[in-house]
């Protein structure tokens, strides 16, 4: 008996000073999943910048926005944060000395997170490189650049507490309505805003407009959302980019590149099952399905005539793209879209697809607008919503040439 | 990155390659991608003329109409723009034979060899037309424009084969199939260049011009194919009915 108990306290002499470091580094480890999965890099860094030392300028329906550096730096980071600022702001959207913050912040998602969970990601940040680098991050207008406004903000729109789970549903889909509320943060831009910038909790995932591009319906609704997507085709598009007929373009890229691509397996099943059963049995998805415009109208004519000599190469005559390379038109939500800002600019701009680990070509759409005047992308966005199946209400040249204006 | 910025990049690159020191720039991940990028031609400024004079338009558009008359096929060398398109070649690098080793001793060579001579191509237009000219009134009696048809084809056929003697040391055979060549260049060429108006010629010989996908034709055995032409600015003619 003697010689075992020694023997158990050699043992776990020998092995605590590695559990010790291990647990630490789990931490570290698990710390670094939830920067994933609330793409903190996405805001927070910028394209050849240090990670976490600041972003790009945000517009937010108030003014510009900057996101700081949340690098350990001391004197321009958050080096001299304690956890419990750091909870603070990940739970109540209050920072270091009360100060509080704008909801650009997506602290209206992230309380949702458990404690241990936020704990976790602060022994993380607490690991990367500090760097020295100041951040002006509230580069709004008078009054909004009064924080003191955020306090009646909060009040008005936002009740910190945890993710309550339903009972009624399985453990999956709880994990999966708790990524996309609360870390995963996707109704930052697939849910539609409120004059006050905030969600309107009814129209959740249901499609909004962000800096020139939409963010589709992603409810389990057929026509208009993902409802007609399967499971996996849900998965695979948040692993890889791309399902087969739809790549991922604008804001989603960097959501895909830096967030879902990086996900467990487990979680993207999670949250395709959740996004499926969001209003899944609203039938028609919301009005009636609009009638195609006839082939003998002026601008499908023009239209297709357009598409033929400079779009077909890749996306094909029958409109189905080429698997994984170029994405299918026919039957795409972001080309059926009420809202035409994606298509619009998709058409000017050019697009680049994501570049994943099991997906990295990362295809390139070319840009047209030094060569299709504002009718002629006019027209043939009209075509494409309006051939093969589809059916949308025509693009006007207007259109086209206030997004032309604005970028 | 546009493209100018890749190739003057890639230019350093070569300077500093040469001189041993050799920078590659290495690329990891997704390829760089810009948005908005394009290098749109750009088309020729309209209207007014560059290089030729009033006088030398006069000529040139009748020398360009006997090469290229008006007929059932297409509108006429003059119509079609190949005046414009030789005027604006003249005026750029073509005009001061940018890309030819300009430099002495100029001597005679094999017709193999090509032109050997120090006048630049906007030289010789200015040269030969003045020579071209002057032989006309002379031997014909009349300026050329003033001339039959048939008088002109007549003057054009003597400068081609050099029974046209042309005064100074200007080579009228070698003016002639110069300004044939560079006709042709307009009456076929791309319409950001100023010739080939409405992509006459393209329709005429039935060139689809730009388009880059023939997926659907590649199984449907001799049939004309029916879509007209496309020009590298985009533009689209329909194919006449039928
Ligand atoms: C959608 C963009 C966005 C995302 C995603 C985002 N942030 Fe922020 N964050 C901001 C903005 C904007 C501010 C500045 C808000 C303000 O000053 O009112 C901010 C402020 C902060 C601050 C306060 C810093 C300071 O100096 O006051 C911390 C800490 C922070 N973010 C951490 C995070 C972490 C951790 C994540 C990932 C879980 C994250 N953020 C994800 C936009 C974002
Ligand atoms: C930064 C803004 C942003 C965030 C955050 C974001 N999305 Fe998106 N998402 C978009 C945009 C924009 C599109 C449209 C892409 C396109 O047109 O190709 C899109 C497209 C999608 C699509 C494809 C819809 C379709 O019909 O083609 C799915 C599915 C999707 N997002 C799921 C998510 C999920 C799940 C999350 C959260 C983990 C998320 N998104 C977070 C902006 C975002
Ligand atoms: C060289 C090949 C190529 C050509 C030509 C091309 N596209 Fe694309 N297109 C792509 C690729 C690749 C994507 C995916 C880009 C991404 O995911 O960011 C794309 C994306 C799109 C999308 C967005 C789909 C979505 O789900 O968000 C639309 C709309 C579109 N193209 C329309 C057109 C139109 C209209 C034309 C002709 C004027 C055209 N494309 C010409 C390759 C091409």
């Amino acid at each position: 008996m003697k010689t075992l108990l020694s023997l158990a306290l050699a043992t776990s002499a020998l092995a605590s000073p590695a559990t010790a470091a291990d647990l630490q580094s789990f931490q570290v480890e698990k710390g670094h999943y939830q920067a994933i999965l609330g793409d903190c890099a996405a805001c927070h860094s910028k394209a050849g910048g240090k990670l976490y030392s600041g972003g790009e300028p945000l517009e937010t329906p108030f003014g510009t926005l900057v996101p700081p550096n949340i690098t350990p730096d001391r004197e321009t980071g958050i080096g001299a944060w304690t956890k419990a600022d750091f909870r603070n702001t990940m739970k109540n959207g209050v920072g270091k000395d009360g100060k509080h913050l704008y909801p650009a912040m997506p602290y209206p998602s992230y309380h949702l997170m458990p404690d241990e969970d936020v704990d976790d990601l602060w022994a993380y940040l607490q690991t990367v490189e500090p760097v020295h680098h100041a951040v002006e991050a509230n580069q709004l207008p008078f009054p909004f650049n009064q924080r003191i406004v955020m306090r009646g903000w909060n009040w008005l729109n936002f009740e910190p507490e945890p993710f309550q789970p339903d009972e009624k549903q399985s453990a999956e889909w709880n994990r999966g309505a708790y990524l996309v509320q609360g870390p995963g943060h996707c109704g930052t831009c697939h849910t539609p805003k409120s004059a006050l910038g905030a969600d309107e909790s009814d129209a959740a995932l249901q499609g909004a407009t962000l800096q020139g591009w939409y963010a589709p319906n992603i409810t389990g609704q057929k026509r208009i959302g993902i409802g007609d997507w399967s499971k996996n085709q849900i998965v695979a598009y948040l692993k890889t980019g791309s399902n087969g007929h739809a790549i991922a373009a604008g804001p989603m890229v960097e959501a895909i590149q830096d967030s879902t691509s990086q996900m467990k397996d487990d979680d993207l099943q999670a949250i395709a099952t959740y996004l499926l059963s969001v209003k899944a049995d609203d039938e028609d998805g919301g009005g009636e399905q609009p009638k195609p415009l006839a082939s003998d109208d002026s601008q499908m004519k023009a239209g297709a005539e357009i598409y033929r000599t400079s779009c077909a190469a890749c996306h094909g005559m029958d409109g189905k793209g080429a698997e994984h390379l170029f994405p299918a038109l026919a039957g795409s939500a972001a080309v059926q879209q009420d809202d035409v800002s994606t298509l619009i600019h998709v058409i000017l701009a050019g697009a680049k697809g994501p570049y994943t680990k099991d997906r990295p070509t990362a295809p390139a759409m070319p840009s047209f607008a030094f060569h299709l005047s504002d009718e002629q992308v006019a027209d043939v966005a009209t075509y494409i919503r309006n051939d093969w199946g589809n059916a949308a209400p025509a693009v006007s040249a207007d259109a086209v040439g206030d997004a032309r204006g604005a970028d | 990155m546009n493209r100018r910025t890749f190739l003057t990049t890639t230019a350093v690159g070569l300077v500093a390659l040469a001189s041993g020191v050799a920078q590659a720039r290495s690329i990891s991940g997704a390829v760089p991608w810009e948005a908005f990028a394009g290098e749109p031609p750009t088309p020729v400024t309209p209207g007014g003329w560059h290089f030729f004079q009033p006088r030398e338009v006069v000529l040139m558009e009748a020398i360009v109409d006997r090469l290229i008359p008006a007929d059932d096929l297409s509108p006429s060398g003059r119509d079609c723009g190949c005046v414009v398109y030789v005027d604006r070649q003249l005026a750029g690098s073509f005009g001061e034979a940018a890309r030819l080793y300009m430099k002495g001793p100029f001597l005679p060579g094999l017709p193999t060899q090509g032109y050997q001579n120090s006048l630049t191509p906007a030289g010789r237009y200015r040269a030969g037309l003045a020579a071209f000219d002057k032989a006309v009134s002379d031997t014909f009696g009349g300026r050329f424009e003033t001339l039959s048809p048939g008088k002109q084809d007549q003057a054009l056929s003597e400068l081609e084969t050099g029974k046209l003697k042309l005064s100074g040391k200007v080579d009228g055979k070698g003016f002639f199939a110069l300004v044939l060549e560079n006709t042709m260049e307009g009456f076929f060429a791309d319409p950001v260049h100023g010739g080939n108006r409405d992509m006459a010629s393209w329709k005429m010989i039935g060139f689809p011009g730009a388009r880059y996908d023939y997926r659907d034709w590649v199984d449907q055995h001799d049939k004309p194919y029916p879509r007209g032409p496309v020009s590298i600015l985009g533009n689209i003619v329909q194919a006449k009915a039928g």
